[in-house]
């Protein structure tokens, strides 16, 4: 009796304290703690991941070799999307319009990849080791050769957490490179996404390239236009639907990769 | 044995924060109940879960409140039921874990991976009762 006494008393303590801490969290009174635990922390999760990275992506040098031919093949198709773009920016200097803010690319280490199996099946989120510290802000995009990874959700003082883009929360407008149709990609978790919403009456072609159509705020987080998605692998169009689909497959093998870039808007 | 159970607990905190979305830390002390039917297992659950909320961008708080309770109700029921028993640690992981996976990170694999870490369950309480088990063993050879 006197046993089960003191566990009730140990229960509600326990419980009692819990709460104290949700919120003294709530209040950002916790800062002084979780700083210096996510400072310790931090390499711990970094050494932890990279080590089963580094046995997962033993043996990986020919699929590097076929994304590096893609990737190549793709690289001159943006060089003339880009000299397109130099054009827009000489006339719009010309005329005098609002320039974008200047942005900056900040390095992170991926630390964390959650998922069911650990290296086979696909992460939804990516923690990452750059924080409030960094200049880091909810909502930021994250990328790695332009190509999109992710959206910065939520962030701590060294750490953040990314959504990715084949996450099932994860949705923005895009448009295709060749065709110019507008859709919107959608993410369907376990590594997949499509392109929805786009009007029948717009051409989808397979292995065409989806691009971000741009949807940057005022505070400068967002898709900055032209971020590669993906490909189109197949296509889903009936005349009876309102819209046709289209399903993507990224260029980028997120459960490979061990460095992303998170744009900062200065 | 505390020390174990406690590094344990941390090996487990750390592959749940980078590389798996099974609830390791929830599976690890469903388990080691059973050995310590004592304040000691509140203490850890506070801590790990916790930890847990800092580095998983929850609400601090809540997996505390989920684990303790979860602790408390088992030594609840500690004299109602044997607990120190596979079948017991196979449904009390299966169910707190569906719980836990449901309300904190839900990704379409739900009973799947309430399964697997029942599994994951049994195996770790039967290993720690052959490791507790094994002192007694070499004892009685002696004698």
């Amino acid at each position: 009796m006197k046993k089960r006494s003191s566990q009730v008393s140990l229960f509600l303590i326990f419980i009692f304290l819990s709460l104290l801490f949700y919120f003294a969290f709530q209040d950002n009174l916790l800062k002084p703690i979780s700083r210096p635990l996510q400072n310790v922390f931090s390499p711990v999760f970094s050494a932890v991941y990279s080590g089963f990275s580094g046995i997962t992506n033993f043996d990986s040098a020919s699929k590097v070799k076929e994304l590096k031919d893609e990737n190549a093949a793709l690289t001159e198709k943006l060089v003339d999307q880009t000299k397109l773009q130099q054009d827009n920016q000489a006339l719009r200097d010309q005329f005098e319009t609002v320039t974008p803010k200047s942005t900056i690319l900040v390095p992170a280490q991926i630390v964390g990849a959650p998922g069911f199996i650990p290296g086979i099946s696909f992460p939804e989120t990516f923690t990452i080791n750059v924080g409030s510290k960094d200049g880091i802000k909810a909502g930021e995009a994250v990328i790695l050769k332009n190509n999109l990874i992710g959206r910065v959700t939520k962030v701590n003082y060294y750490l953040s957490s990314v959504l990715l883009v084949t996450n099932e929360n994860s949705s923005f407008t895009a448009t295709t490179m060749e065709t110019n149709a507008l859709g919107i990609v959608k993410g369907q978790g376990g590594g997949e996404m499509i392109l929805d919403n786009v009007l029948l009456s717009d051409n989808l072609k397979a292995g065409d390239i989806v691009l971000t159509k741009g949807d940057v705020g005022a505070s400068g987080a967002g898709f900055m236009p032209g971020l590669i998605v993906g490909k189109i692998v197949s296509i889903s169009k009936n005349a009876s639907d309102l819209f046709q689909k289209a399903k993507i497959e990224s260029l980028v093998d997120f459960s490979k990769i061990d460095t992303v870039f998170v744009v900062n808007s200065q | 044995m505390r020390i174990l159970a406690t590094v344990l607990l941390f090996l487990a905190f750390s592959l749940e924060i980078t590389l798996t979305s099974i609830p390791l830390v929830f599976i690890l002390l469903v388990a080691f109940v059973p050995f310590y039917r004592n304040n000691f297992m509140f203490f850890l659950a506070f801590l790990f879960g916790l930890l847990l909320d800092f580095f998983a961008f929850r609400d601090v708080g809540i997996s505390s409140i989920f684990f303790v309770s979860f602790i408390f109700l088992m030594l609840l029921y500690q004299s109602k039921l044997e607990i120190s028993t596979n079948y017991f640690v196979f449904i009390a992981t299966f169910l707190g874990s569906f719980l836990y996976i449901f309300i904190f990170s839900f990704q379409g694999y739900i009973i799947l991976e309430a399964l697997t870490s029942a599994v994951f369950g049994i195996l770790i309480f039967n290993i720690f009762k052959r490791i507790k088990n094994a002192p007694d063993k070499f004892h009685l050879s002696n004698s």
